[in-house]
Order: structure tokens, then C-alpha cells, then sequence
């Protein structure tokens, strides 16, 4: 068997050497599986580097057989294999009689290496553009072949699944070794034999297997990552554990994944069939059939951004002429010219909108995935539904929700969900049920995520708030007002922390990236039946629905989906209570007023509530009333950064290039809420600013 | 960099101490030397180096942008990018000037970023030899001497050449923006 390693150290994956190997092996208890299989690695790691002094060799091997024994469960006594194995080490290191570690790697470098292909390859030769599009065309049939190992470890008959996941393993063999990727030809390889085992129907597919496709997979992943940063400059590393996947892929045992996942879990019931991905509306097709369909054009991003915000500038310029079109009197023929124009603009920008527009079927895929290894972790049994995964939405928010789903979809299973026997115990069935679904619903795409587990806890919610002084009484609130403190940075109800959710850190980044994007996140829970996420997120970052409003002489963009709605008050609608801030009713609630003017110091602004406009933005319990002269129009704007020279402006989210070829601002709700919240707001942190400038 | 190399060369050897001094200030000088665009603020006569400059416009209509420092005029619209305006006069600690025909935007591009200067007139584009730059002086001159490169005199003409990568240097709005959000954080607790 070719053994290719690497012979430079490399980053993260630093050899032992074999004294290190020693000083963990006095540390190590003998019933360890996880920490003796650490060892048993290094010394394989080592095993090729020592090639030159086959006496150390041998022991090292004879010492790493010895491990493979108990991890296996062939040994009786496990303490007593452990100290032979010290003693194997120990006369390996005499052997190489006191040659320093590092001389080992060194001289081993310079004999002639004949099988050693390095990790390395040569960028300037190969073609960059090739790479890239290796890299890109990988990434995806990746993430095609794990979704389609989910459904085939619920369904291991299920044929299709099963080619679609034999194809990408070929594919990917014959294209890097096109490459030279040897590495990469060579674990492709295996897992493409394994796969034609199944296929051949000489092995049923199921358990440790599929914990072995999905961990070949997830190995490939890594050499393309690996690739990417190589790309980027950095330093080539053959990622940890590669030999010994090698050899688990060429004589893979049935029971030693199950085994693993156990040992590694806890309870899990039905070993290797933790979770399960049940993709509603019938039997979910592979990617790579569908292809053979649509042809396909790969498009750097940048320029497709570009185009689009071309595109957004041509609608305005277009816009500007039809108007000077309509004011000053020019022929008929010019009119019907501009407007025929204006068609074809309008019908541009669909078009090039829709251009960047995804499914959201790769991100819920990678959520089954993660529902399934936390299920199998935490000893959960979940089924894992996903509904309308075909909901488009602009590609660049993608990378924006995908963190808030991992929180989401983490915190579901790992908190949400119960154990199998408090759950029967609570007459409920023993699997849980995490379901991810998008729909559209008033302009906006939402996303839902639901579990029915054991719902938010209002009673721990407000003991913790109380402790860590977010809250002094929950009286009054009403269950939305509770929910909304686990928004609180750094907040967290679990009771333990675990290495997969309940650091604390989540909720916050949660709802900061969604705003981050004008969207909303709301709760619906209920005690024992579960909780409910919902995302709502505009339907594209390119156009921004607005209302152009007027402030003293100033115009500003509130996004539509931001806004409520909008009333002149009457007199007694504003109560006046001396020093406090401005209220107003709005039929039985109170919301705090925001006076644009004296936020932003604007001058000429009308001043008196009932002869101007009040704008109610914000939804449920965080809703604030915006004061602004008047109402213009509604308008869709490209929505452009302030820059980073000007940095954040609080209260505005960007700008964009109005009608008239002026430049407007756009507020941004969220931020004006808490402003609105904080008392005092009504004197403007701006005047208070100018006076330190 | 050739120049500086060249310069540097002559100043090895035997030379005295002294002459290496001298030798390193003309480096700088002639560092600084070359085109430069001219423009007046008030009463002084400024130049502006013209690698950062990238066109001249005319008055814009400007969008003030609010809870920024008043330097910050606000941002226009120049050829659908949006870009910030920075008025010298308030930058360099002068009072506001007084709107007029002749006022005008200057874009430079400064390190990546695309901005506008507004100034009161544009002059001229002319060429600074090593030998008519000094040192700025440590006072006496209205405007702080960390923001200039020098001063070029120029048969009888004084010109403040603006070290314009330091006047617009983010540092400052990045304080500022500190002071902002630490008042908004001090509200918010």
C-alpha cells in the first residue's frame, strides 16, 4: 500500500515525537478509547518517518497493533497492554540510540524519498482558474453526497441515493487526479470502492458505514479547504487522521463506528440511525440528476454584484429621464420611447435579481447533517423535516443566515428536544421532531425553525435575567417580553455547558446578523410543546422597499418592511408627563416617540405632533413612533454603505441614490428602537457629540 | 524610491556627520517634490499632491449625514457611488467659508478610499522642485503642522503642501465615533 504522508511538519498536524508519544501514554487510562486512539495515530504518524531504522520501526508498529487490539475490544486487560506498549515505545527509543526527535525528521527527509508525495502542489504549474473551478464544482457534489448519505442511512435501498453518492466519489477521483492531488485521487478511490460494495449489494449499507462515507466526506472537505488556503498562500497540511481512514476504508468493520459514536455519545438508540433526514414532499432528488437538464454558466460573484448594482443604477437613471419626459413637454415619440425603455430596464432588473437568487435546499441540507450529529451526540433521536427548501433568496444572505441556523438548529436539538425517556415519559413520542421550513408571506421570506421539545422556560429565563441583573421584576411582562431577553448578549438557560451549544453565545448573533440584513427574528413558544423560530428576512439585499419621507428640509428612507404604520395623533393621544420621555397612545398601548428632528438635528422641522405624521415602526413589544413632517412617496432604493471612512452612523443603515440623482439616507428601525428605549433619547446624542468635536 | 536610493548613495562614504544630515533632509524633500495641485482656503494658497487626485467637480448637491463630525459635510452622489465630503476649511480649524461659484470638490482617492475636498478655488497644477520646499514651521502658520508635508516658496508665493493622507486619516472619525458609542452604551445600561 502506497503510503503518502507528508514529510514537512505541518501546521495543526505536527508529528509527536516519539517521547511526547511517551509522556501521554503515562498520562492515559487504560479504558480511554478516545485518548488511546490519539496515541495509536501519533504513532502511526511517526511509523513512516522512522523507515530508516527498521529495528524502532518495528516496535512502534508492534506498539500501535497493540492499541488497535484493545480499541477493538480484543484485550482482556487493557492496563496490562498499555504498559507493554510503554515498554514497546521505550525500546523503540532506545533503538534509535538517543537520535535526537527532530534529527529523525530531518535525515529522514534526506534519504531518497521514492513514494513520497508531497501534500504540496505546484500552484504556478497547475492552472489557477482550474483549481478554482475544482475547488467550487467539489464543494457542492460534497454537499450533494452527504444529503444523499442521510437519506440512505434511512433508506439503505434506496438505489439512487446511492449512485448519486458513488458519483461524486468518482468524479472527484478522476478529476484531482487530472490535478495531481494524489492525496485526495487516493481517499476518493477508497471511498468510491466502498461505495461499489453497496452498490453491488456485497455489503449493506448502514451504520459504521455510513459514519465512514460521511467521514470521507468530510475528509475531502477538508483537502479543499486545505486547497483554498493554499490558494490563498497558505501552507499545505494533509488533515489528521488521513492514513488511518485509508486503511478503515479498505477493511471497513461494521461495529467499530457504532462502537465510536457510542463510546463518543452516550445512549444512542438504534445505533447509526440517530436521525434521520425525512425531506418532506416525496423523495428528494440528487443534484446530480437534475443537471443533465439545465446547462449551467459559473459566474464570479463580484461581477454578478456588480451587474446587479448596475442595474439597480440604470432603474433610477431611467427613472429621472421618464420624468423630465413627463414635465417638460417633449414629442410623443420620445415618450413612448422612454416608457418602452423603462420595460425593458424593469424586466433587466428582475432578471439579474433572479440571477442571484438560491434555494435555500444547500443550507437546510447542511442543517440535516448538523441536526443528525448533535441527535447522535447528545443521545437524541430526532426525524428531520424540511419543507419548501426550494424558497429562493438573494445569494449574498446566505452566508448571513446560515450562522443564526447552526445556533438555531443546535440549541433545538441539543435543548429543545428531550432525551427519549423524558419524553415518553411525557407522553410524547420517543423521537422528536425538528422541522425547517421557508415560505413567503408578505413580501418577506421566512424562515421557520420548529421543534417540539420542551419550549422556553419562562420561569429559568427570568431567574437567570434577575440573577445577572438584565431584569428586576417580571411583573407586567407579558411571555414576548421574556423570550426577548435571550436575545441578551451572553445569555443562557442550560444548566450545563456542553462542547455543542450552551456557551452563551448564540441568541445575540442570532438576531444581529438577521437585523444585519433588515430581517426580524420572532418566538413563539409554548411550555412542554415546543418552540417556534421565525426569520423574516427581505426577499433581496439588491432592492429596498422604502418610504421616502420628509424631515425639515431633509429626506430620509424608511424600509418598508420596517413600518407598521402611520397616524396623525390627536391632542389627547400624547400625555404629557413631566420628566419622562415622550408617549404616545395608540388604542391601548403606549409607544415611545422618536423625533426624527431632534435625533439628527434637523432644522425647520415641524414640531407639533398633531400637525405632523407619527411612523410606527418596529413589531410587537419593540415598536417606537417616528415623528416626521410628512409621507412622499414609496420607492425602492439600491441600498449602498455609508463607507467605512464615514464607519457606523447609529440610526442609519445606509444610502442610496434617489430619484432625482440626490443622495438619500435609510434608517434603520432596529437601532432607532433601542434608541427609543434608552431614557433621555429626546436630546440627541448628536448635539452632545458636537460639543465634544 | 529610486531617488531616495540615489540620494541615500551619495551620502555613504567618508562624509562627515553633518553632511549625512543634510544629505537626509534633501531625500525627504526631494521625496516630497513633484506635481502638485493648488487650491486656496481663505487667504492661503494650498497644494495637494496629484498621484491622489482623480477629478474636479463642481458643487454637488449634498446630503447631510447626522451625528457625524462637522467637518463631515455629508455625501453626494458622483456618478451613482456614494461618497463622503470632507470641508477643508472645517478640518483645518477655520471658520466656515461663505458659499460661492467658485467653491468647488476636489475627489482624491487616499488609501482606497474615494472622498471629496471641498475648497474655496481651484488654482493650478504646477511643479515643486526639491529646492523650493522647507520644513513647515513649528508655529505661525494657521494650520497645525502635523498635516503638512511642507512649504514650497515659489517666486514670492507661499504654498502649504497638505500631507493629505494624515488630514484624512480615519483615526480621528474612528475617536470620534468611540465618543459616540460610548455615550449610546452609557445611555443603554
Amino acid at each position: 500500500m502506497p503510503r503518502r504522508k507528508k514529510q514537512k511538519p505541518a501546521v495543526g498536524d505536527e508529528p509527536l515525537s516519539l517521547n511526547e508519544i511517551a509522556a501521554l501514554l503515562l498520562q492515559v487510562d487504560a479504558t480511554d478509547m478516545a485518548e488511546l486512539d490519539v496515541i495509536r495515530r501519533a504513532l502511526h504518524r511517526l511509523d513512516s518517518r522512522l523507515e530508516p531504522w527498521p529495528l524502532a520501526r518495528a516496535f512502534v508498529l508492534d506498539a500501535a497493533w497493540r492499541l488497535d487490539e484493545i480499541r477493538r475490544g480484543r484485550v482482556a486487560k487493557p492496563d496490562a497492554v498499555v504498559s507493554e506498549v510503554g515498554s514497546l515505545i521505550e525500546r523503540a527509543m532506545l533503538a534509535l540510540d538517543g537520535q535526537d526527535p527532530s534529527e529523525v525528521a530531518s535525515s529522514r527527509e534526506a534519504t531518497p524519498a521514492s513514494d513520497d508525495a508531497p501534500a504540496a502542489i505546484d500552484i504556478a504549474a497547475a492552472d489557477r482558474d482550474l483549481l478554482e473551478c475544482f475547488i467550487d464544482e467539489s464543494r457542492d457534489s460534497l454537499d450533494a453526497a452527504e444529503s444523499a448519505l442521510l437519506l440512505l442511512e434511512s433508506d439503505p435501498d434506496d438505489v439512487e441515493s446511492c449512485n448519486t453518492v458513488f458519483r461524486v466519489f468518482h468524479t472527484l477521483k478522476g478529476t484531482s487526479a487530472f490535478l495531481g492531488l494524489e492525496e485526495v485521487t487516493e481517499l476518493a478511490h477508497r471511498a468510491e470502492s466502498l461505495l461499489s460494495r453497496v452498490r453491488e449489494g456485497e455489503v449493506r449499507f448502514g451504520g459504521a458505514y455510513v459514519e465512514l462515507a460521511l467521514r470521507a466526506v468530510d475528509m475531502l472537505g477538508a483537502f479543499i479547504t486545505g486547497l483554498q488556503e493554499q490558494l490563498a498562500g497558505g501552507v499545505p497540511a494533509t488533515p489528521a487522521g488521513y492514513a488511518e481512514l485509508l486503511r478503515s476504508l479498505d477493511a471497513p468493520d461494521p461495529t467499530a463506528g457504532a462502537a465510536a459514536s457510542a463510546a463518543a455519545g452516550g445512549a444512542v438508540d438504534g445505533a447509526g440511525s440517530g436521525a434521520r433526514a425525512a425531506a418532506a414532499g416525496g423523495s428528494e432528488p440528487a443534484r446530480g440528476t437534475d443537471r443533465g437538464a439545465e446547462s449551467w454558466v459559473r459566474v464570479r460573484t463580484d461581477r454578478l454584484d456588480r451587474l446587479v448594482d448596475m442595474v439597480g443604477e440604470l432603474v433610477v437613471s431611467q427613472s429621472m429621464v421618464a420624468r423630465e419626459c413627463a414635465v417638460g413637454g417633449v414629442g410623443e415619440d420620445l415618450t413612448r420611447a422612454v416608457a418602452h425603455a423603462g420595460k425593458i430596464v424593469r424586466e433587466l432588473q428582475d432578471l439579474t435579481i433572479a440571477m442571484r437568487m438560491v434555494p435555500l435546499k444547500a443550507t437546510f441540507q447542511k442543517m440535516a447533517r448538523l441536526a443528525r450529529d448533535v441527535a447522535q451526540r447528545r443521545g437524541k433521536l430526532i426525524d428531520y423535516v424540511m419543507e419548501a427548501e426550494d424558497t429562493e433568496i438573494d445569494r449574498n444572505m446566505v452566508d448571513f443566515i446560515s450562522d443564526p441556523l447552526v445556533h438555531m438548529v443546535r440549541n433545538a436539538v441539543d435543548h429543545g428536544i428531550e432525551p427519549p425517556d423524558v419524553r415518553e415519559a411525557n407522553g410524547k413520542p420517543r423521537r422528536g421532531t425538528v422541522r425547517l421550513a421557508a415560505y413567503h408571506h408578505r413580501g418577506n421570506v421566512v424562515i421557520e425553525l420548529q421543534d417540539d421539545g420542551r419550549g422556553l422556560d419562562r420561569d429559568r429565563i427570568v431567574e437567570k435575567a434577575l440573577a445577572r441583573g438584565l431584569l428586576e421584576s417580571d411583573r407586567g411582562l407579558s411571555d414576548a417580553d421574556v423570550f426577548e431577553l435571550i436575545f441578551a448578549p451572553g445569555f443562557s438557560t442550560a444548566e450545563e455547558l456542553t462542547n455543542i451549544s450552551g456557551r452563551g453565545v448564540g441568541m445575540d448573533v442570532v438576531r444581529r446578523n438577521v437585523e444585519a440584513i433588515g430581517g426580524r427574528v420572532e418566538i413563539a413558544s409554548e411550555r412542554g410543546k415546543g418552540t417556534t423560530f421565525s426569520l423574516r428576512l427581505p426577499l433581496t439585499l439588491a432592492i429596498t422597499d422604502g418610504m421616502l419621507i420628509r424631515v425639515g428640509g431633509e429626506r430620509y428612507i424608511i424600509p418598508t418592511v420596517g413600518i407598521q404604520m402611520s397616524f396623525r395623533p390627536t391632542r389627547d393621544a400624547l400625555p404629557t408627563v413631566a420628566g419622562r420621555d415622550e408617549l404616545v397612545k395608540l388604542r391601548d398601548a403606549l409607544l415611545p416617540v422618536v423625533r426624527l428632528h431632534r435625533l439628527f438635528d434637523i432644522e425647520g422641522a415641524e414640531t407639533d405632533p398633531t400637525q405632523a405624521l407619527l411612523v410606527v415602526i418596529g413589531s410587537g413589544e419593540r415598536r417606537c413612533a417616528l415623528l416626521v413632517d410628512e409621507l412622499i412617496a414609496q420607492t425602492q432604493v439600491v441600498a449602498k454603505p455609508l463607507g467605512a471612512w464615514i464607519g457606523h452612523v447609529p440610526g442609519i443603515s445606509g444610502a442610496a441614490i434617489l430619484g432625482d440623482g440626490h443622495v438619500g439616507l435609510i434608517l434603520d428601525p432596529a437601532q432607532i428602537i433601542s434608541i427609543s428605549r434608552q431614557p433621555g433619547h429626546g436630546n440627541g446624542v448628536g448635539s452632545a457629540l458636537r460639543s465634544v468635536a | 524610491m529610486p531617488r531616495r536610493s540615489r540620494a541615500a548613495a551619495s551620502g555613504t562614504g567618508d562624509e562627515l556627520m553633518s553632511e549625512t544630515a543634510t544629505s537626509q533632509e534633501t531625500v525627504a524633500k526631494e521625496a516630497i517634490a513633484g506635481k502638485f495641485l493648488t487650491f486656496s482656503l481663505g487667504d492661503e494658497e494650498y497644494g495637494v499632491g496629484i498621484l491622489n487626485v482623480q477629478e474636479i467637480i463642481g458643487r454637488l448637491p449634498i446630503t447631510r449625514v447626522p451625528r457625524v463630525p462637522e467637518f463631515i459635510r455629508g455625501v453626494i452622489n458622483l456618478r451613482g457611488r456614494v461618497i463622503p465630503i470632507v470641508d477643508l476649511r472645517l478640518k483645518l480649524g477655520m471658520p466656515p467659508g461663505e458659499e460661492s461659484r467658485e467653491q468647488c470638490m476636489i475627489v482624491v482617492e487616499v488609501t482606497g478610499v474615494q472622498m471629496g475636498l471641498m475648497v474655496d478655488r481651484v488654482s493650478e497644477v504646477v511643479d515643486i522642485p526639491a529646492a523650493e520646499i522647507e520644513d513647515a514651521p513649528s508655529f505661525g502658520s494657521g494650520v497645525t503642522t502635523e498635516y503638512l508635508l511642507g512649504i514650497a516658496k515659489t517666486a514670492g508665493k507661499v504654498r502649504l503642501l497638505l500631507d493629505i493622507e494624515r488630514v484624512l486619516e480615519k483615526s480621528e472619525v474612528t475617536a470620534l465615533q468611540a465618543v459616540q458609542a460610548a455615550s449610546s452604551a452609557e445611555a443603554e445600561s
